[in-house]
């Protein structure tokens, strides 16, 4: 009997139908016709790599990203700093490998760099619409004005009581913001997410490639 | 009585609702209070009060009303001067019994006298032993309506803000400010406890209209605006830190804001102060602001023969207004004329009035304007010591820190127009600070490239003080009446208590209660202040005023609960164990399966076939760098410099003082790549320790500890069928015991997914293999291992089988068999602990305790009684002294006898020796030391099969 093939799963419960996309299990999108003015979709596969190493070492010269801010300095790739001398990469799914190369091949020998894969690891979640800063002020305690938390912005913060990589990455003006909490977490965060933006009438969203 | 349509009433005349009053059905319009309501269908009776059931009415019209605190449906002390009406709602008059007519409490008049301050401290502390029977009597006359059992239904929530401006307060003044601070730029919040904006100038003439109106227009025109209703600031904290209490959301029960406002602005206006005398609190008598909202929002008549006693504009308005609205005005006595009111009368509601010079009216309402007190709550949360103006008969801010500022008319009088004037330049004073306080924290703020603006300087302070008008100082008459109207306490009773030495405003409040009802002191304090004053010869500035304290306005329980916020962790197999009906376990955070039904049958499968146990909340490091082997050295008390790669060491952690802080294994996966292993528990405390050793002790070593915790769903694979089950679905990975023995780590391809490890190793004594997945695909491994373990007789086993597997095979658990002050030779781990290394933590602790005997040994305890199981952390007693404890126990179904773990003193510790254990009820039961901490397999044949 032929096995069936391993399909990854999010810590998400799928709402609605599912579909396999890039060897996700995922959950259909729904969005209205006229497209949803406050959605919340679940990002789980998108890859996720952890970069750690010197605030001045080649690795910093390369992703080119200070602590505290979010860039697209490498092809595709969302790069975070949420922490001195930490940086996360996003990238489409199964880019994993790729990336973790990439970078490798670019540091010298000798070089203190870790790079993980933590894809699995991570949830990650992507809250879009201009009532976001609505729902996230709900459960964090960060001023998300455009002054302070301008798109761009990226910390680590406490976002309904869970230690949250939060990145304000607008999409076409709108604003949006990319969050990823322990993976563990992750029912519990989705939910969280959606208790907060039920008086906006947010919805929730299966993932759509390329997703970043 | 209704009255014709009113220019700014706020009542909707098409749509009206009816509502439940007491029982009966009444009629209202949408707009309308519950008092509102109930005073136009000719109901003068809202309540009785707390001590004497003295009949109440409406005095403020407003949500400081203390004579208009209902029931309505299961929600107690409802301000039914606030509240709105809503179609079909049900209120209820509270603490009476039988009815609002007649309330048995009545009685207590009749023994007033002896009810006076201090009555339950003198009367109910002695015998001590009847305080239970005067408790229970005491409880039913305590005020206040009727609790539900049953949770609130509706969405009680909070929300973070960063305003740059606060407005506490949406009167003229707050409306001038916000609009000013706004079109200076700042990012304005604008709180108002009523239901709209507008303060007094809701129920002025039309010229207050007319302003009114320019102001909303105003507001609404500003987009930097957020104004809300029925909200207000209930405290402000260090660093403009404020509380606000939002209510009327569509959708939201109650919101309790947290504000970090750059700059606050007071601006509450004033409150009517009523004036003392005999019979003020009989329903008819209210103050001018009252009667005019009645007349003016409601177009509500409110008498039809009144006494009008003014000091001041707001009574001489009232009395227009009464006149206007048909209301027999048969004397307007003029206190800046020396008039004066000395007593009402009535038996339920008032019947006369007798004014100072004798002269009596009839009649069934008696208005009275007589002062103002300023509500100065947030600014003395600021810090602020307000100040008593003799002139004008109230209290004015004194000293403000930066960021707070206050306008309107609590820091003067002045035309409305010079009101709007000052608030406007407080609105942009307050918005420059913001701008400059914006600047400072944008500062610390990251930025893709270094910005170069200036922090914004502030504008000028310069603001032309209001001017203060002269009022006549009036608190108490000629005769007594009631201080606080809440908690029925009269100014006799003020002057009672300074006679019996209570001389200071503080203690007299506490021994009178006074100011401490439901008001707050906002209705009493001045008035309070005076009687204290004259009862002690002293002015009101010598005397001081209380201290006002967060909260300004009650909250709900539900408000400052707000929503559920229980962070919860689960495996990516959660599912799956739900599907079965696993009894949950909540460990810390995560929710893990405690059993599936039978932990008894869960182990036996174990022991004879092959069973799965979810262990992915075990804590996992990913360790990198070349110095790695020195971190692990550091932290673990034995040895890891020859780990070899491929293999899995099992170490023990100890703090600094030797106590075992955690325990795990690692296993080298390269030359510089280590996957530790910790406790579910553990994990955090583990990665503080780790970073604290890296991070203050030994910087200079090279290496990084990643937690991977959730990275890996990690499965148990254990029991002597496990190796055959496996064989089925691993694929790159020679599994025979000679090629994968003990304690050692593969990398393999399980169920189809890569990159999975298998270490051989577990914690149950039998074959098994411990499997780290990448969590994604955890479900889907756990899924295919009980498909292809069907035929082998394969079952999930869950933590307490887990636990009776482990103490049969006598394998510790930190923190069960250890405390907080277990030393490591104490948990029988000296096997692991090497002193001849160069350093470790608790070293020079471990290496102290290896000269000594002294320290608790843990032994395996083998009970006399087959069929008695103690219970955990039972007593071990020898010749009558406590000699230890039992650390776990539990019914071995693998022997079929109970099967223990003790800490024990030393000179117990020998196997062989019998002991008495101390069992519930004092029963005693013996046991016997065993030779290994093992019951089952001690030579480890199975798991090393």
């Amino acid at each position: 009997m032929a096995r069936p093939a391993a399909v990854a799963r999010s810590p998400i419960p799928a709402f609605g139908s599912t579909d396999v996309v890039a060897g996700w299990e995922v959950s259909q999108t729904s969005r209205t016709s006229q497209g949803a003015t406050l959605e919340l979709i679940d990002c789980m596969p998108l890859t996720k790599v952890l970069v750690r190493g010197a605030a001045s070492g080649a690795v910093a010269d390369l992703l080119k990203t200070p602590f505290g801010r979010a860039s697209r300095t490498l092809s595709g790739v969302l790069t975070t700093a949420c922490r001195p001398e930490e940086w996360t990469l996003y990238a489409v799914p199964g880019s994993a490998p790729r990336l973790i190369d990439k970078v490798t091949k670019r540091v010298p020998a000798g070089e203190l760099v870790t790079l993980l894969d933590i894809t699995h690891g991570r949830t990650l979640v992507r809250l879009t619409g201009s009532r976001g800063p609505d729902v996230l002020c709900k459960l964090c305690g960060i001023d998300l004005s455009d002054a302070v938390t301008p798109t761009g912005a990226a910390l680590r913060t406490s976002v309904a009581r869970l230690t949250v990589e939060l990145v304000r990455d607008d999409r076409n003006g709108v604003c949006s913001y990319l969050m990823s909490c322990d993976r563990s977490y992750g029912d519990y965060f989705f939910g969280a997410l959606l208790d907060a933006g039920t008086e906006f009438a947010i919805e929730p969203q299966g993932f759509v490639l390329p997703g970043i | 009585m209704r009255l014709s349509l009113r220019p700014g009433e706020v009542i909707d005349r098409s749509r009206p609702l009816r509502f439940t009053w007491n029982g009966h059905d009444y009629p209202a319009f949408l707009g309308d209070t519950i008092s509102s309501a109930l005073a136009a269908s000719g109901e003068r009776v809202m309540s009785r009060s707390f001590k004497y059931s003295r009949p109440r009415g409406v005095l403020t019209a407003d949500s400081l009303d203390p004579g208009c605190i209902v029931q309505v449906g299961d929600e107690p002390n409802v301000r039914a001067s606030h509240r709105r009406v809503e179609d079909g709602m049900i209120a209820s008059p509270q603490n009476v019994w039988p009815s609002l007519r007649f309330d048995v409490k009545v009685a207590n008049r009749a023994v007033s006298r002896f009810l006076s301050a201090g009555f339950y401290y003198k009367t109910f502390m002695k015998p001590q032993r009847l305080w239970p029977a005067y408790e229970a009597v005491l409880k039913r006359f305590a005020s206040g309506g009727v609790i539900s059992n049953r949770p609130a239904a509706g969405y009680f929530d909070k929300r973070y803000a960063h305003p740059d401006v606060v407005v506490a307060g949406g009167g003229p003044a707050g409306m001038s400010a916000a609009v000013a601070a706004a079109e200076a730029g700042a990012q304005v919040m604008l709180v108002e406890s009523e239901h709209e904006l507008g303060g007094h100038l809701r129920w002025g003439g039309a010229h207050e209209l007319s302003v009114l109106a320019e102001l909303k227009a105003a507001v609404s025109a500003t987009n930097s605006i957020e104004v809300l209703i029925d909200s207000v600031v209930a405290g402000r904290y260090d660093g403009n830190f404020l509380a606000i209490l939002q209510r009327s959301l569509p959708g939201v029960t109650e919101r309790l804001i947290k504000a970090r406002a750059k700059t606050l602005i007071v601006a509450p206006g004033l409150i009517e102060r009523p004036y003392v005398f005999a019979g003020n609190d009989l329903p008819g008598v209210m103050l001018s602001g009252a009667a005019r909202r009645l007349i003016n929002l409601w177009a509500v008549k409110p008498g039809t023969r009144a006494v009008v006693f003014t000091a001041n504009s707001s009574g001489d308005a009232a009395a227009q207004d009464l006149e206007g609205a048909g209301v027999e005005v048969c004397c307007v006595e003029d206190a800046r004329r020396g008039g004066d009111v000395v007593r009402a009368s009535g038996s339920a509601t008032l019947q006369s009035v007798e004014c100072g010079d004798g002269r009596t009216y009839q009649c069934d309402l008696l208005v009275t304007a007589t002062g103002w007190t300023a509500p100065t709550s947030l600014l003395n949360m600021a810090g602020d010591k307000p100040t008593y103006d003799e002139r004008a008969a109230r209290f004015f801010p004194c000293s403000l820190p930066e960021d707070v500022l206050a306008t309107g008319g609590i820091t003067g009088d002045g035309s409305l127009e010079q009101i709007l004037e000052h608030a406007a330049h407080t609105g942009r004073l307050a918005a420059g600070r913001a701008r400059v306080a914006g600047g400072r924290l944008r500062k610390g703020v990251p930025h893709a490239a270094p910005t170069d603006s200036p922090v914004a300087e502030e504008q000028s302070n310069a603001i032309t003080a209001l001017p203060v008008d002269a009022h006549v100082a009036l608190f108490r008459g000629r005769t007594h009446g009631f201080v606080d109207f809440s908690e029925d306490v009269s100014s006799k009773e003020l002057e009672a208590a300074v006679a019996e030495g209570y001389s200071s405003i503080e203690l007299a409040k506490r021994y009178t209660t006074a100011t401490m009802g439901s008001a707050q002191g906002k209705l009493e304090v001045v008035n309070a202040v005076a009687v204290v004053a004259a009862a002690t010869e002293s002015t009101i500035t010598e005397t001081g005023t209380t201290v006002w304290r967060p909260p300004y306005a009650p909250i709900t329980l539900g408000a400052l609960a707000g929503r559920t916020l229980e962070p919860v962790r689960y495996s990516p197999m959660q599912s799956w164990h739900e599907a079965r009906g696993a009894t949950p376990l909540v460990a810390g955070a995560w929710i893990r399966p405690d059993h599936y039904g039978n932990p008894t049958a869960e182990v036996r499968n174990v022991r004879s076939n092959v069973g799965l146990i979810d262990v992915t909340p075990l804590g996992k490091f990913d360790l990198r760098g070349p110095d790695a082997a020195k971190l692990l050295s550091q932290l673990y008390v034995n040895k890891w410099a020859k780990l070899a790669v491929g293999s899995v060491r099992y170490g023990v952690m100890c703090a600094e003082d030797g106590v075992v802080l955690d325990d795990g294994v690692t296993g080298r996966l390269s030359d510089d790549n280590y996957l530790m292993t910790a406790t579910s528990s553990g994990a955090d405390t583990l990665l503080e320790w780790a970073e604290s050793w890296l991070q203050t002790e030994h910087p200079e070593w090279r290496v990084h500890i990643t937690p991977v915790t959730s990275d890996f769903a990690s499965i148990n694979v254990a029991g002597p069928k496990s190796r055959t089950l496996l064989e089925r679905l691993v694929e790159n990975v020679d599994l025979s015991a000679e090629a994968f023995p003990y304690m050692r780590v593969r990398r393999g391809r399980v169920a189809g997914v890569e990159d999975c490890l298998m270490w051989r190793i577990g914690f149950t004594g039998e074959l098994s293999f411990e499997l780290h997945v990448p969590s994604s695909y955890g479900l889907h491994v756990w899924e295919s291992l009980m498909e292809q373990g069907a035929d082998l007789g394969i079952a999930p086993f869950g933590i307490e089988a887990q636990r009776i597997l482990r103490l049969e095979k006598g394998h510790l658990i930190v923190g069960q068999d250890t405390d907080g002050l277990t030393r490591a030779y104490s948990a029988e781990l000296d096997w692991a602990i090497k002193l001849d290394k160069e350093d470790f933590s608790g070293k020079p602790e471990l290496s102290w305790q290896a000269e000594r005997s002294d320290w608790p040994k843990l032994v395996g305890l083998r009970p006399e009684d087959v069929t008695v199981v103690p219970p955990e952390a039972s007593q071990i007693v020898h010749d009558g002294a406590i000699a230890g404890r039992i650390t776990s126990s539990r019914m071995s179904p693998t022997l079929g006898r109970p099967i223990c773990l003790g800490l024990v003193a030393p000179h117990l510790a020998e196997p062989g020796t019998e002991l008495s254990i101390v069992l519930p009820a004092g029963v005693r039961a013996r046991a016997v030391v065993t030779e290994h901490l093992a019951h089952f397999d001690p030579e480890g044949q199975r798991l090393r099969g």
